[in-house]
């Protein structure tokens, strides 16, 4: 845990504030919304595991006192809630302008999720997205359903996604459909930029 | 006053365990849902407006009306639910999440569900959408024109409605077109029992 907590840390300063010094981008992580939305699920991951294996100890309560504590501070600071039975891969970038309500089963590294995105299940169903490593995710995107979203795949804002995205595709619209077999989404990543401009995406 | 009782009894039960057994509960069930908090607020809202024009009430809402303006800016900072006083709602609402919910200038029935990020009326339009009861209405939703939508009808997530929608039939796309007539959505509309 320590250790994605590390690549979460980098990745934020990475994007944040790019080439700052050490205590520049220590500060800058400390109040960052995203951050500590993303430590909340991480911690809460860990001790309902933690829970599974050992049952009440004095580690488990105070653990269950900090998440309570942690989650109101989310949900109140940066109307996230992000369930606690979802894998999330080291270095994931979330959105610090919040919004989120996500329930994905996995989230691979390296992965941006912008504002106001909800993943989760189709209603009446329990069966959760998956998402891959490396995806940008657009603000205002909705993810449900059983589905896979394929390594390095885009999906624009604005998207309503309830189908499985192949890798490096790019999805938009509402229904969505896959407007791009094959897109490198690198230069996206590296920036927090998330008005993209569609000629630039468009089939060539 | 047994009216507005049974109207906040339905408001718990659209969520699961809802049902008023016992104090404790009923602070339990408040603590893990935003959205009902912003349902009892705005409840506690519309009770004191609906009799403003009432001289025997005037007492009651010099005390009232700070109370329950403190409340919604409570919930409006805190969750960003805005249940404005301008909306008409029937008993039995349910908020599955909390965060951009705006709900105004518009007429629901009983028992609705709607989710995260919905809109539903907008402020420049005085007359605005006639929803029917028991209409589910998914995350990232718009209802912003005065369209009518039947009893039982579902808005898919992210749908923007801007044609009248029949009763018991779905709804997808922006903007929405109809997808099924005969849908039932009882299954998905939060449980009651």
């Amino acid at each position: 845990m320590w250790s994605e907590f590390c690549a979460d840390v980098s990745l934020y300063s990475a994007l944040r504030c790019p080439g700052a010094g050490r205590v520049r981008r220590a500060l800058n992580c400390a109040h960052s919304r995203g951050l500590f939305v993303l430590t909340v699920q991480r911690l809460n991951r860990y001790y309902s595991e933690e829970r599974r294996r050992s049952g009440w100890t004095l580690q488990t309560i105070a653990l269950r006192v900090l998440i309570g504590i942690g989650r109101a501070v989310a949900i109140v600071a940066a109307k996230c809630d992000v369930a606690a039975s979802s894998v999330i891969g080291a270095g994931v970038y979330l959105s610090d302008y919040g919004h989120l309500i996500l329930g994905p089963k996995c989230v691979g590294s390296g992965t941006v999720i912008h504002s106001r995105v909800t993943m989760g299940v189709r209603a009446g169903s329990d069966i959760r997205p998956a998402i891959g490593e490396n995806v940008w995710i657009g603000p205002d995107c909705i993810i449900y359903g059983e589905l896979t979203v394929g390594d390095g795949a885009t999906i624009l804002p604005g998207t309503v996604l309830s189908m499985s995205v192949p890798p490096r595709a790019v999805a938009a619209g509402n229904p969505a459909t896959i407007i791009r077999r094959d897109f490198d989404n690198t230069g996206l990543r590296r920036t927090l930029a998330c008005d993209i401009d569609r000629n630039e995406v468009a089939p060539t | 006053m047994s009216s507005i009782a049974k109207v906040l009894r339905e408001d718990f039960e659209g969520y699961p365990h809802g049902h008023i057994t016992s104090a404790g509960k009923v602070c339990v069930t408040l603590f893990n849902y935003p959205g009902l908090q912003a349902v009892l607020v705005y409840r506690f809202g519309r009770y004191l407006y609906v009799r403003r024009h009432t001289v025997w009430w005037w007492p009651a809402l010099v005390l009232g009306a700070p109370l329950y303006a403190l409340a919604a800016l409570f919930v409006r900072k805190c969750y960003d639910i805005r249940l404005l006083m301008s909306a008409k709602i029937g008993p039995g609402l349910a908020l599955g999440h909390f965060g951009g919910i705006e709900i105004q200038n518009c007429c629901l029935g009983e028992r609705c569900c709607i989710g995260h990020q919905a809109k539903v009326g907008s402020a420049d339009n005085p007359e605005g959408p006639q929803i029917g009861a028991g209409v589910w209405i998914g995350a990232h939703a718009r209802i912003l024109l005065p369209v009518k939508v039947g009893d039982g009808a579902t808005i898919a997530p992210g749908a923007r409605v801007t044609r009248n929608v029949p009763k018991q039939s779905l709804v997808v796309g922006d903007p929405a077109r109809i997808v099924s007539r005969s849908y039932n959505n009882k299954e998905i509309l939060l449980p009651g029992d």
